[in-house]
């Protein structure tokens, strides 16, 4: 299965080339962009560990990339997503978010159901992956 | 001038013009905290314009047709909405705008009921006018924060869907009647897998003889839930709690809840005052609220009479809804994109500027409220992306009903179909092309990484919808008229 | 980035040209809008002159390299890392935001901003600390210049356990490895300068271009005041125009002086006086009054008390 969370999840895999385009189109509207990873991609994982701080001030692209080319080496088999952060008024929020590297097999998750009464069912997603301790999932 | 006339004679028994009864005020500069509505009057033959501004400015606050002393008893002169100006409608030489102020303290805090009970309630049935219409409004800061707003609005959201850059993309199921709830989820479940985020009830099914409500709800929820799974993304269905009375929406709301829906819908038909009842569960309960704007179109797509849809979607920012219906621009149904622009703004914007243009009259701040998600919905597909993301930008959600469900290759591959297309048109975009020009372009490449995609835009070619709209703005650009 | 996105003056290099194809270089030099820069140089900034040649030669270089481009003939892009060396006030930070804005009309940097750090920016006070301070001050140099002001300071040999030396490695690391991306221009004094070079041949080697700003004669020096007095819309009464020039005459001799940084401090304390001089006389004023600097308001100057060889002050 392919996870597809994250803005371009169901085009091919982004080039660097791809990549350093979206990024730049962040620093263009004055968002701060990061580097976040996980091996536990359970939809409500909001909070992926922050591969150092938000970038703020960047003017072009080759700094959030430096750091990729290193959270890849250090991560190879981790979801990876570049986040942008937009700190207007009434946003404050992220503005893109997308996916730039991911684990060869994808196992996928599972759906558990509980039964209950009156036909009612409890569900829970759990990650195939995260049976496995973290740091060995993938 | 006012000519209105003072005291004594003012209270003598009979009949008096509503200009001299105080309803005409042309020095009146309205203050910070007036409600102002702007109508679109079209007099009587023969009935002066402004005596048509003053009959309506009287007959939507404190006047009858005759003369009361019990008047006397009031500080009446407060009371009294104030018609001070009246423009003729550009080319239009039967109708005029007339701008009339209210007094903050002739409504109720937070009651849209009671708003509109006023401006749109025995006035729009009076003989001195032909034909009426609400424009616009604008509403003071002081009585725009008795309104909570979107429960949930934008942001929040994004942030809990976990779904960013990118309009939400959502399907209604088809067909609208007849389908059983095992029948029903089959849909959902193969449109949510396929890449839409929302799949959505349509307005007229609530509980029928051929699927009771439970049964929906049980089903979609099953259907959400396998998607989410086989995704990893979040999804929702907007689950119809549209009833006959508020016990049964509550109650239905309160399953929706139960079986972890993360939004519900109503019906604009079930009126203002179950709407904010809705909103205000929805805000207690952590729910997103969609809004079918079921039955606008009676009121809001002549141009002489009846309600602009700019002045429902300020009331139902301020009822509180999450969703609501605006407009498509290049779908099947009523639509000028400037008109759908000024919609658009004025559910999104934090501060609306004066845009005659786009049919937006007045300046207008929200002090805060959420920003509601707009949503495009009726006769929309894969090969309209690029005009779909130019006219309505980012936050919006785009509704592929047919689009989807009618895919030559099934649900899955229509829904994948309309999620690349996205994708790619907001790549495009991001990397600084011109993705209204090259559009067709940039969808065909995209379709060469995928089949569905290229089976859509094959299908639907030649599918628009080129009618002239009703409601469309009255100034344009070139016009030179002081507003 | 795809043909339809570049612009137009750098679109033709994508298709390779004949070997006896011709190139127009004025053409090409039209094109960069640099003579704009030139001229402003010119304009801006008095005497230079070696380091305004030199800008002209790496700007020659980089247009050559282009039409080279142009006809396919391969060669790295040019490392273009510089160390500006001489005394304070000598106009190097100037030249160095001028140089990012050159290396970007030639494309040889993408945004052509600049970045101007000293030490306590790179280095941390603690183990852990100095690596992210250093790369977060790369990050935002990335596609224009990082400007390091004394650079000496980041080595300091006294201390061997000293984080400098940290911050060094990972500059040296991003000199060679990020080349397009960010250009590093080190800044200070000639003397402690060729001494840090001593102590790290690595950035010897990684740096092109080493530039020595010359301190400004006294003739310059005046020509600088006179421009400095321009922009602010003031002007020297003739009176005032020979005591600035003694002024300079006896400053240039005395401690601590820092060239065109001295003058315009000068000239601040001479507005100074001016404004105190008009205020006192009271009754009523015109615009010359307002834009004119008398002769006493320079001659007030401690410059003048004190013989030529005593201690500082002005």
């Amino acid at each position: 299965m392919r996870i597809t969370q994250g803005t371009f999840s169901f085009l091919p895999d982004l080039t660097d080339e791809q990549i350093k385009k979206q990024v730049k189109y962040c620093l263009d509207n004055g968002w701060a962009v990061s580097l976040e990873y996980t091996d536990d991609p359970h939809p409500r994982n909001t909070y992926w560990e922050m591969y150092g701080q938000p970038m703020f001030d960047l003017r072009d692209p080759a700094g959030l990339m430096m750091d990729l080319e290193e959270c890849r080496k250090t991560y190879p088999k981790h979801y990876i997503r570049v986040t942008a952060f937009d700190s207007t008024h009434q946003w404050e929020t992220p503005r893109l978010s997308f996916i730039v590297n991911r684990p060869p097999e994808e196992p996928g998750f599972r759906l558990k159901r509980q039964e209950q009464e009156g036909r009612k069912v409890r569900y829970t997603i759990d990650s195939y992956a995260s049976d496995q301790p973290e740091g060995q999932r993938y | 001038m006012a000519q209105t006339i003072q005291n004594d004679k003012r209270y003598e028994a009979g009949v008096i013009p509503y200009k001299k009864m105080g309803y005409w005020e042309p020095d009146y500069q309205p203050i910070d905290t007036d409600i102002i509505a702007l109508f679109r009057i079209t007099p009587q033959p023969g009935v002066d314009p402004e005596e048509a501004a003053a009959a309506v400015a009287g007959e939507s606050s404190t006047a009858t047709w005759t003369v009361v002393w019990t008047d006397r008893l009031t500080a009446c002169e407060k009371y009294r909405a104030k018609a001070y100006r009246v423009d003729q409608v550009p080319g239009n030489e039967e109708q005029y705008f007339a701008y009339i102020a209210y007094d903050i303290q002739l409504f109720e805090p937070g009651s849209i009921a009671n708003l509109t009970a006023s401006i749109i309630g025995n006035v729009f049935g009076f003989k001195a006018v032909k034909a009426l219409r609400l424009e616009d409004m604008r509403i003071p800061t002081a009585y725009m924060t008795t309104y909570k707003g979107p429960p949930t609005g934008i942001v929040v959201e994004r942030e809990r869907l976990d779904k960013f850059g990118r309009p939400l993309l959502g399907a209604t199921t088809k067909p609208k009647l007849g389908l059983s709830g095992r029948n029903y989820g089959r849909v959902v479940y193969e449109a949510l897998k396929g890449g839409l985020d929302f799949v959505k009830d349509d307005e007229n099914i609530n509980s029928q003889p051929f699927m009771h409500w439970r049964d929906r709800f049980l089903y979609v929820m099953e259907a959400v839930n396998k998607a989410t799974a086989a995704t990893g993304e979040v999804k929702g269905h907007y689950l119809n709690v549209t009833a006959a009375t508020m016990e049964e929406m509550y109650e239905r709301a309160e399953f929706a809840k139960e079986l972890g829906s993360a939004i519900i819908m109503i019906d604009l038909v079930i009126g203002y005052t179950a709407i904010q009842s809705m909103s205000n569960w929805a805000r207690k309960n952590d729910m997103i609220l969609h809004l079918h704007r079921a039955g606008h179109s009676t009121y809001t797509r002549q141009k002489n009479h009846g309600v602009s849809f700019r002045v429902i979607s300020k009331w139902m920012r301020m009822a509180g809804v999450d969703h609501i219906h605006a407009g498509t621009v290049v779908g099947k149904l009523e639509g000028d994109p400037n008109q759908i622009a000024g919609f658009y703004d004025v559910l999104r914007e934090p501060h609306n500027k004066q845009n005659l243009e786009h049919g937006v009259f007045f300046d207008q701040d929200w002090a805060g409220l959420n920003k509601c998600m707009p949503v495009a919905s009726g006769g929309i597909h894969a090969g309209q992306m690029h005009q779909l993301l130019h006219y309505l930008g980012e936050d919006t959600v785009l509704q592929f009903g047919g689009g989807t469900i009618g895919h030559p290759d099934g649900i899955q591959a229509g829904a994948t179909a309309n999620r690349v297309a996205l994708e790619a048109m907001i790549m495009a975009r991001n990397e600084g092309r011109d993705y209204m020009a090259e559009g067709p372009d940039i969808l065909q490449k995209a379709a060469k990484d995928c089949k569905p995609l290229q089976h859509a835009l094959d299908t639907w070619k030649d599918i628009t919808f080129d009618y002239t709209s009703t409601d469309t703005p009255d100034f344009v650009p070139s016009t030179t008229t002081s507003v | 980035m795809s043909a339809a996105d570049k612009p137009e003056e750098t679109r033709a290099d994508e298709k390779t040209l004949d070997a006896d194809a011709k190139v127009d270089l004025d053409a090409v030099f039209e094109a960069s809008r640099i003579q704009e820069v030139f001229d402003q140089l010119d304009h801006d900034l008095v005497g230079l002159k070696p380091v305004k040649t030199r800008i002209r030669e790496i700007a020659a270089l980089l247009l050559v390299d282009h039409v080279r481009r142009q006809f396919d003939l391969a060669s790295d892009s040019p490392t273009l890392h510089m160390c500006f060396t001489g005394n304070p006030g000598t106009g190097k930070t100037t030249v160095a935001e001028r140089m990012a804005d050159i290396l970007h009309k030639l494309d040889y940097i993408r945004e052509g901003h600049l970045v101007s750090v000293t030490r306590d920016d790179l280095v941390g006070q603690y183990i852990g600390h100095t690596a992210p301070k250093t790369k977060e001050v790369i990050k935002r140099a990335m596609g224009g210049v990082l400007f390091i002001d004394e650079a000496y300071y980041l080595y300091r040999p006294e201390n061997e356990r000293d984080y400098g030396q940290e911050s060094i490695e990972i500059l040296l690391q991003v000199m060679e490895n990020n080349r397009d991306d960010l250009v590093v221009i080190l800044a200070g004094y000639k003397d402690r300068m060729d001494r840090f070079f001593e102590s790290n041949p690595g950035f010897r080697s990684r740096i092109a271009h080493h530039i020595d700003f010359p301190d400004y004669r006294a003739d310059e020096l005046e020509s600088i005041g006179e421009l400095m007095m321009n922009e602010e819309n003031y002007h020297f009464s003739d009176d005032a125009r020979q005591a600035f020039s003694e002024y300079i005459e006896r400053r240039m001799r005395q401690p601590h002086f820092a060239n065109a940084r001295s003058i315009r401090n000068a000239l601040d304390r001479m507005r100074l006086r001016q404004a105190k001089r008009l205020f006192e006389a009271r009754g009523s004023i015109t615009k010359s009054d307002l834009i004119t600097i008398q002769a006493d308001d320079v001659r007030a100057s401690r410059v003048f008390d004190e013989p030529v060889d005593g201690e500082a002050g002005a």
